[in-house]
């Protein structure tokens, strides 16, 4: 070996594949402004279309008449309700099984729905336009609080609905009931109550966010008549679906669509789901044979497309007086708004909430979910968490911290007590999971460790007795958080999008100079994946990172798949890249061994290339190796080098993490400030650890948004109060706090590279430890739960309720 | 929203009852009002413009009288659209006590309801608009039936109406800039 030949570890650094902290190469564009979104295209004779909406939460459309806005000159057509019947397109069905209005037909539901569309060769003609369109309302009465859905007189929200006592997940029980959904063993959990030594109860509420990506949603549709070829271009998180959804509606051939998501500002799950501004702006170009674009403004999307949350869960845990958990019972009442749009999986009615037994041993539990309809926006996505996991883990930290204070114990000592054993993996939980792998009690002692828990719990208690001599007006809460996600939909076994099991896909082709294009049926949205998906494909098949291209997307030239939310990338369509490059290097095998002129199980892999077994000298590069694949492949072999593979996960992953979150409250003022945020995530095997830092920063800043502010709220009359940025709370640099980051590393048995997905964990796993740190700072002066958002008025009016303001 | 004030008024009760229910002097009292028509001696019907924070309006709506007793005073109800900016409702009762013969103790109690687009961006802003707005209505409305103050602002109130729509835009846009809206906003800006 001279001294030209690279190093082992030189040739392996030079892949920058798995594990390397490779930086962004998505980053060179969006950093110099020149990421290619939705809004910066401009189609030849493209024009604009904008909504009338609803004033009214609830109201009777008595009449729409745009006689005096299509005589603004520029204006070319206002559609209504009654000319999307003409296309059969008045309604559309929902990922829940629901059907939604896509422009007012006959009532509105929530105030800012939509009820008109017009259409105009400019966006400001189109606004004009929009003040000229009369609408007649009758108001009728509003309901706005769950609890009063299903009320005997309770207002009927959808008279579409009336006398049917059979929903898409079984019985309605009111004309405003949308489902009821169970699962556990109740008799074996009511006989753990009732042989309980110490029970709690307590009504724990998520309010109503927003996902809010600061790229709101937007599509630009183009129909070309000659050709009979309709192409959309838009902010898609599952750009497929989209497709096949589009077709059914429209009846155009799928291979006759086109449809393409460009760079996406942020997702968050607000993009997942099908809204009526693509509908109408497809129908728009469909009529016209003209490009359409629609593209939302703040308000409007804060205010209607997708909410996230609104989930009232009433739950009681019994235990024995030693901490040990016996029994689990939750009642959730849903908030789902005027219609059921839900992005979950078809058969989910509830998402995956029964993940709600956490990371703790519970011998028996009882869940029960029903949905009703209000006066509010449809929606309720997975706002950066797998369907409902955040919900689910916020219930269970919080009384988790509930019992501990009811038994006089650590909160964490009880949690440690509760683990789930190492040994006990696969667990299957009480309400039907079989979580793959974790290692809790390590996690959560590395996690107490660096911190210095029990220090911090000293101090705490010290401050407190200062507190009540008072020498202090501040008081300090240690909030503590151990999740366990679900995540990585799905097996197709229990999991499908309107009946299209939720596989995901990837395709690599080498070409003869070693260089790779790939492609996937996920779509960034800020994730990365062009960094990462590299990163995987270097590792398997020796290539380096830099010479390989990530491309998603364009439904085109990408296989299927079911798209990027619900941290699902990595563990499906990261084990089908893992998977298809596989294909490709056992191909390479058979190649490489054609030019040793040995058998190829004489060889083994080296990092980059194949090499004789006891003779690493005798090698030959993947680079060589490609070019045999299109030059001089083996006899009977076919030429070129490229795979393609579907897959279908055996099981979901279960990601999870210990976080902790230290806090100062001023009583008087209401202010709290984060004095350490710390964050230990376990998402299997790491292939990027400076993305995952990245997305672990950003989740617990939304963690923090939400916990500490962030809420969308309705007054008494279905005013949305929380739709613009005056009201809704996103953090910057000045209020964020500084995160702390570590990880341990328990792979996924049963993912091809170990994996499990990360960008979710800290949105799931941060709420709690905000929220439990405010509570565990009050609960010496006898709180109980206060409910979030823990913004410094509702802090202050904490502190004053419970008589600490003298 | 809910308030109550009262004022002193320089004119004797029956006068200041004749005043309420004229509906010249509503039109030159009620701010922002372009037209005042009456249909009955209790049913009118109202064109007003207004502006809270950020949201201009026009609203049409009706205006109703009820519980009149005179010379005591009554309730007033309207209720208007303002299109795309929202509607808003509201009722003010109204009570006149006699101060001696030449002067007259007017109070009222306002109960308004706004929605819409008005309601998500200007609510913050709502109780604020209203007493100003209630404010300036009752002011007006003493200048109209003793007018012992220079009458300015009600020239200026039907010299807006009568304007020009393009210079009407201008003004509103000055007027956001430098006046009621400026403080509204001045006032917003601590919530923050």
């Amino acid at each position: 070996m001279n001294d030209m030949t690279p190093t082992r570890e030189q040739r392996e650094a030079a892949l920058e594949g798995m594990g390397c902290k490779r930086k962004r190469v998505e980053d060179v564009r969006f950093t110099q402004g020149k990421g290619q979104y939705v809004d910066d295209l401009k189609l030849p004779g493209m024009v604009f279309g904008d909504f009338v909406r609803s004033p009214y939460a609830h109201a009777k459309v008595t009449k729409i008449d745009a006689t005096e806005a299509l005589k603004i000159p520029g204006v070319i057509a206002v559609l209504t309700a009654e000319d999307l019947k003409g296309v059969n397109l008045a309604w559309m069905p929902t990922l829940a099984g629901d059907v939604q209005m896509v422009l007012a037909d006959g009532k509105v539901l929530y105030q800012n729905q939509e009820v008109a569309f017009v259409v105009a060769e400019d966006r400001y003609i189109a606004d004009d336009a929009i003040q000229l369109v009369e609408v007649e309302y009758e108001e009728l009465p509003v309901l706005v609080d769950p609890f009063q859905s299903m009320a005997p007189d309770a207002p009927v929200l959808r008279p579409d609905l009336e006398g049917k006592t059979e929903g898409a997940h079984g019985p309605r029980k009111h004309h405003n009931h949308i489902f009821n959904w169970g699962v556990g063993d109740k008799d074996e959990t009511a006989k753990a109550f009732s042989e309980a030594d110490v029970t709690i109860k307590e009504l724990i509420s998520y309010h109503r966010t927003h996902p809010s990506p600061l790229e709101t949603c937007q599509c630009v549709a183009s129909m070309d008549k000659v050709k009979g070829e309709l192409t959309v271009y838009g902010t898609f998180q599952a750009p497929h679906v989209i497709r096949t959804v589009a077709s059914l509606l429209s009846t155009i051939p799928e291979h006759k669509i086109h449809v393409i998501a460009p760079d996406i500002g942020g997702g968050f799950g607000n993009k997942v789901g099908a809204y009526p501004g693509y509908i109408c702006a497809i129908v728009a170009s469909i009529v016209t044979g003209i490009p359409v674009k629609w593209v939302e403004d703040r308000m409007e999307n804060l205010s209607t497309t997708s909410f996230a949350r609104d989930y009232h869960m009433t739950t009681e845990i019994a235990a024995k007086n030693d901490g040990t958990v016996t029994g689990l019972k939750v009642h959730v009442l849903a908030d789902h708004g005027g219609f059921d749009a839900c992005a979950d999986p078809s058969k989910w009615p509830a998402g995956f909430f029964n993940i709600v037994t956490g990371s703790y041993d519970f011998p028996t539990a009882h869940l029960e979910v029903d949905g009703v309809y209000t006066n509010k926006a449809p929606g309720g996505v997975a706002y950066r968490c797998s369907f409902r996991v955040t919900e689910a883990a916020y219930c269970i930290e919080r009384a988790m911290d509930i019992l501990a204070q009811k038994l006089d114990m650590d909160p964490a000592d009880l949690r440690l007590k509760n683990f789930v054993k190492p040994e006990q993996f696969p667990y299957q939980s009480a309400l039907g999971w079989e979580y793959d792998s974790g290692d809790y009690h390590t996690a959560m002692h590395k996690a107490m460790d660096t911190i210095g828990y029990r220090e911090l719990r000293a101090e705490q208690k010290a401050k407190q007795e200062a507190f009540k001599r008072g020498e202090t007006r501040e008081i300090m809460g240690i909030g503590v958080s151990f999740f366990t996600e679900i995540v990585g939909a799905g097996p197709s076994k229990n999991c499908d999008i309107l009946g299209v099991a939720m596989f995901d896909s990837a395709e690599i082709r080498v070409h003869p100079t070693g260089s790779v294009i790939s492609r996937m049926g996920t779509k960034s949205q800020g994730q990365g994946h062009e960094t990462t998906w590299a990163q995987i494909i270097a590792t398997e098949i020796g290539i380096p990172a830099a010479d390989i291209m990530v491309e998603e997307g364009n439904t085109d030239t990408a296989p299927y798949g079911l798209g990027t939310y619900g941290s699902r990338s990595t563990p499906v369509a990261g084990a089908a890249i893992a998977l298809a490059a596989r294909k490709i290097r056992n191909k390479a095998q058979m190649i490489a061994a054609h030019m040793l002129e040995v058998s190829e199980y004489d060889l083994e892999w080296d990092i980059d290339g194949f090499q004789v077994k006891g003779n690493p000298q005798a090698r030959k590069s993947m680079k060589e190796i490609a070019w045999a694949a299109y030059h001089a492949p083996p006899p009977n072999m076919e030429p070129g080098l490229e795979a393609v593979s579907y897959y279908d996960p055996p099981n979901m992953t279960y990601p999870f993490g210990a976080y902790f979150c230290v806090m100062d409250i001023d009583v008087d003022t209401g202010v709290a400030k984060t004095r350490r945020f710390y964050a230990l995530d376990d998402c299997g095997t790491r292939i990027n650890p400076m993305i995952i830092e990245g997305q672990v920063h950003g989740g617990l800043t939304e963690a923090f948004a939400i916990a500490m502010g962030q809420e969308i709220t309705y007054d008494e009359m279905g005013n949305v109060m929380g739709a613009s940025f005056m009201d809704f709370f996103i953090p910057t640099a000045v209020e964020t706090p500084h995160w702390e980051t570590d990880h341990t590393v328990t792979p996924s048995p049963h993912h091809p590279i170990g994996a499990k997905g990360v960008g979710e964990s800290p949105n799931v796993g941060g709420v709690p430890a905000f929220s439990n740190a405010v509570n565990d700072a009050f609960q010496f002066m006898g709180s109980t739960h206060i409910q979030m958002p823990h913004d410094a008025w509702r802090i202050w009016q904490a502190a004053k309720d419970l008589g600490a303001h003298g | 929203m809910q308030m109550t004030d009262s004022q002193r008024i320089a004119a004797s009760r029956d006068k200041v009852w004749e005043a309420l229910n004229d509906p010249e002097v509503l039109k030159a009292s009620i701010p922002g009002c372009e037209e005042l028509i009456k249909h009955s001696d209790t049913e009118l019907e109202a064109k007003v413009k207004l502006k809270v924070g950020p949201v201009k309006a026009t609203f049409g709506g009706k205006v109703n009288l009820n519980d009149l007793d005179p010379p005591n005073g009554y309730t007033i109800e309207g209720e208007g659209s303002g299109g795309v900016a929202g509607f808003a409702r509201g009722s003010a009762k109204v009570h006149l006590e006699a101060d001696g013969p030449n002067a007259t103790i007017l109070s009222y109690e306002v109960d308004a309801k706004i929605g819409g687009k008005l309601a998500q961006l200007g609510s913050r802003l709502i109780d604020s608009t209203a007493k100003r707005l209630a404010g300036e209505f009752f002011t007006s409305f003493g200048e109209q039936v003793a007018p012992s103050a220079p009458e300015a602002d009600v020239e200026e109130a039907a010299a807006d109406a009568n304007s020009e729509p393009a210079e009407e835009k201008k003004k509103g846009w000055f007027g956001g800039l430098f006046g009621g809206g400026k403080k509204d906003d001045g006032a917003e800006a601590p919530a923050e």
